[in-house]
């Protein structure tokens, strides 16, 4: 009676209902399709039967929760019966091909608009659908460099440095819900598809879009020159105790000023020509110094606190360990625990939106290849379960349904 | 580039937000960011900007026109394309009777109130969305309305440091490096933007709106490359070198090294887009004597390979590189773009993603628009307001 109660109480999540298929691999794609899994839609992840995928690293695993796998093989006729059929009882359908693929797959939005008129398709390309560089490979890495945000990172002019986390693949992520979020509920009202060309190099343009808006009025080009920072002061990440530990500081008024020398207590910081930003900017190398002097041999955490309960914004320089162990996200209960299916229990990021999602002690963790793949051909496609090993014996599918039955009883 | 007039004249009636009615009291970029989104997909957009300065963004450089920099800013021309502005007063009581008279006409609220304005204002969230009623409420702040750094101050380093990504930027053992400009704001203003259509799905659904809160903090871990836990290793910072994901070294030469006229970025990460590299350089002889199970020795090749690059790249500009390896050798290879050179790219601009936009102080200047192609009624951008520019026409008064 009380199980009964708490599982009706349980949040099936916002988009239970929503049906997704996702062709996505590697990071942009499967990340926002994690998004509308971690919100109950139904995340149906189409593999390729050959490839099995690579587990280890925990890459996979991040970001494939709450997802079902079916392994189908779309260069085959049957596989794309298969695939057509999907479509025509899905909501969306989203692919990081390259654009030749789904088209030499006659696949492509026409295609699957006859399936299924209300579709929303998002494809992903590097540089998208169309244009010069259309069929050029990216990464998230190299889309970074082309738009323009590499070029703002760096020690000294000439020389730019990459973000090191591929900054186009997140963002991408992030504007794949948005947009197909956007379009699937005018689908619903109007029962009109739609298609998306998303491209991995335009998402960070549109990040640094004051620059790119000054810079085509008045030729600004920001100096490269590290942390520094041309409306606050002083700013960086200063040295503290130990090999590599660091705090970042940012006074960005006149007030956060005073409160970091009250904090720091050093007389050569009381200079009437530092009570503004201008005076600060003058003397940044001299109070830099100062202010590097009293963080070294303090501890980083240490040094946060104490400029936070002065009001001044600081952070230590957080690596994933101690990311994992911030006590704040660990206050809000952020973090979520899954056992794995071939690799024990592990710890993740939750989920950032505080909306209606599963509720959390309902999360799954990441499919094995196929895991899904009788379920999804007989019980959503009509097939029989001899169509179904037939499939697989043809090598059209891969059914790994072993662990459903042994863990999800 | 698209002509301005075009822009003006493209229809809005069809787009999927049209008709829905956003108030907007979030200030700088998160909030504002996710109010542009719902403005270019046809919302009405209505930014109410406490007097007399508005907006903290109209006050931070660079801006466009020395002789009225708070009607310049690109920041706040940027991210407040297509709303209204309505100059009011919330802190007053006759002020906050208009914005609860505002907000209970529309479907969504975007506020960036945190703890410490909460309380020192004493602004109740209860009075202006009453349970039950259909607006969302969407608070955007720093580090979230609970939890230990809920009273915090915040930056855009503070957030990169604390989520981090500070640690992962700039070269080992060096100051680590923040990404340039307002980047957690951004991705929060996309996160945020995420929240209100999951909110508006449901509200389809049952009719009631809801309070969503997005955090900072929160959205930065989200969008971590590698996993936190990475079995028990830290991921350092590696300069112009990709750093691995794993405690297996990526190949080498996935860097960003000088070409003739300024820097290309390599990037790739599996052994047979390395071996392809080397086919392109000639240097066949590398792939046949590494030993690519020596993972450790395949890590120590960084340094040659790097130098077979540069030396390969003397005499070929970024952009031949870039055609070379992409065109010609399907590799994921690409120049590090300056801003005047990502404004006048052919791609970029084959697909409209800037626009040039008029504005009665600023003049005209190019703008990106959406990262986003779409069949159908296309999405559009017009110029941001001036302060209280249409606190009449939306007040009455």
């Amino acid at each position: 009676m009380i199980g009964d109660k708490n599982s009706t109480a349980r949040s099936k999540g916002a988009l239970n209902g929503v049906r997704v298929v996702d062709l996505t691999r590697v990071w942009a794609g499967p990340l926002g399709t994690r998004t509308l899994g971690d919100f109950g839609a139904e995340v149906i992840k189409v593999g390729d039967p050959r490839l099995p995928g690579d587990r280890l690293g925990g890459l996979y695993t991040k970001l494939n929760r709450n997802k079902s796998s079916l392994g189908l093989r779309l260069d085959t006729e049957a596989g794309r019966r298969i695939f057509l059929d999907l479509v025509s009882v899905s909501d969306i359908i989203i692919e990081n091909f390259r654009p030749r693929v789904m088209r030499n797959l006659d696949l492509g939005y026409e295609v699957l608009k006859r399936a299924n008129p209300s579709i929303v398709m998002c494809a992903m390309p590097g540089f998208g659908a169309e244009g010069p560089y259309a069929e050029f490979p990216a990464f998230g890495s190299t889309a970074e460099a082309m738009s323009g945000v590499s070029s703002l990172i760096g020690y000294k002019p000439g020389r730019p440095l990459q973000s090191g986390m591929s900054y186009a693949d997140p963002v991408s992520a992030l504007n794949l819900v948005g947009v197909v979020m956007t379009y699937l509920r005018r689908s619903r009202v109007s029962g009109r598809g739609q298609y998306i060309d998303l491209a991995l190099a335009d998402s960070p343009v549109c990040m640094i879009g004051e620059y790119l808006v000054a810079n085509s009025a008045t030729s600004h080009v920001p100096p490269l020159r590290g942390n520094k920072h041309s409306d606050y002061s002083p700013h960086g990440a200063y040295r503290a105790d130990g090999d590599d530990n660091w705090v970042a500081i940012a006074v960005t008024n006149d007030d956060e000023w005073q409160a970091l020398c009250t904090v720091v207590g050093d007389d050569r910081l009381l200079d009437g020509r530092f009570l503004n930003f201008d005076g600060r900017k003058r003397a940044e190398e001299h109070i830099d110094a100062v202010i590097s002097e009293w963080t070294a041999g303090r501890d980083a955490v240490s040094v946060m606190t104490q400029l936070q309960s002065a009001g001044v914004p600081a952070g230590r320089v957080a690596n994933n360990q101690e990311l994992l162990r911030d006590p704040h996200l660990a206050a809000r209960d952020f973090f979520v625990d899954l056992d794995e299916y071939d690799s024990g229990r592990k710890r993740y990021d939750g989920q950032s939106i505080r909306g209606n999602i599963i509720d959390k002690s309902d999360w799954k963790p990441s499919p094995l290849l196929g895991q899904h793949s009788r379920n999804v051909l007989v019980n959503l496609l009509g097939y029989s379960e001899i169509d179904c090993d037939a499939l697989a014996s043809e090598g059209v599918t891969v059914l790994n349904d072993q662990p459903s039955s042994t863990r999800e009883n | 580039m698209q002509d301005t007039t075009d822009t003006n004249e493209r229809q809005t009636e069809d787009l999927p937000l049209t008709g829905v009615e956003v108030v907007e009291v979030a200030e700088g970029v998160a909030g504002p960011y996710c109010g542009r989104l719902l403005a270019a997909f046809g919302a009405t957009v209505v930014k109410v900007e406490r007097p007399p300065q508005g907006d903290w963004s109209r006050r931070i450089g660079p801006s466009l026109s020395d002789d009225s920099p708070s009607e310049s800013s690109a920041l706040y021309l940027y991210n407040n394309m297509g709303k209204k502005s309505v100059l009011l007063d919330w802190e007053t009581e006759s002020g906050m009777d208009d914005l609860v008279s505002l907000v209970s006409k529309a479907d969504i609220f975007i506020e960036d109130w945190d703890c410490g304005y909460r309380e020192t204002t004493g602004i109740s969230a209860e009075r202006l969305i009453p349970e039950d009623r259909g607006p969302i409420n969407l608070c955007v702040t720093p580090f979230g309305l609970t939890g230990p750094y809920s009273r915090w101050k915040s930056s855009p380093i503070v957030q990169l440091a604390l989520g981090g990504y500070l640690n992962i930027m700039g070269s080992p053992f060096k100051e680590p490096l923040m990404l340039p400009g307002r980047q957690p704001d951004y991705l929060t203003g996309l996160n945020a933007y995420n929240a209100v259509q999951m909110a508006l799905w449901e509200r389809a659904m049952d009719g009631h709106g809801q309070f969503v809160e997005v955090s900072m903090l929160e959205t930065l871990t989200n969008l971590h490359q590698a996993t936190l836990e990475m079995d028990g290793n830290v991921r350092m910072r590696n300069g112009h070198r990709q750093s691995a994901l794993s405690t297996r070294a990526f190949p080498p030469g996935l860097a960003t090294l000088p070409a003739e006229d300024g820097n290309v970025t390599f990037g790739g990460g599996s052994v047979a887009i390395w071996e392809q590299v080397c086919l392109m350089l000639g240097r066949e002889d590398i792939v046949a004597n590494s030993d690519l199970d020596d993972v450790a020795g395949f890590a120590d090749l960084a340094d040659e390979m790097e130098r077979i690059l540069i030396t390969w790249m003397k005499g070929r500009t970024k952009k031949d590189v870039f055609m070379e390896a992409s065109r010609d050798w399907m590799l994921p290879v690409a120049p590090v773009l300056e801003l005047d050179e990502v404004l006048a790219d052919p791609q970029f601009n084959d697909r409209g993603l800037f626009q040039d936009v008029d504005h009665p102080v600023a003049g005209i200047a190019t703008y990106p628009t959406l990262p986003f192609v779409t069949s159908g009624t296309v999405p559009t951008l017009g110029r941001a307001p001036l302060l209280g520019e249409h606190t009449k026409e939306v007040l009455g008064r």
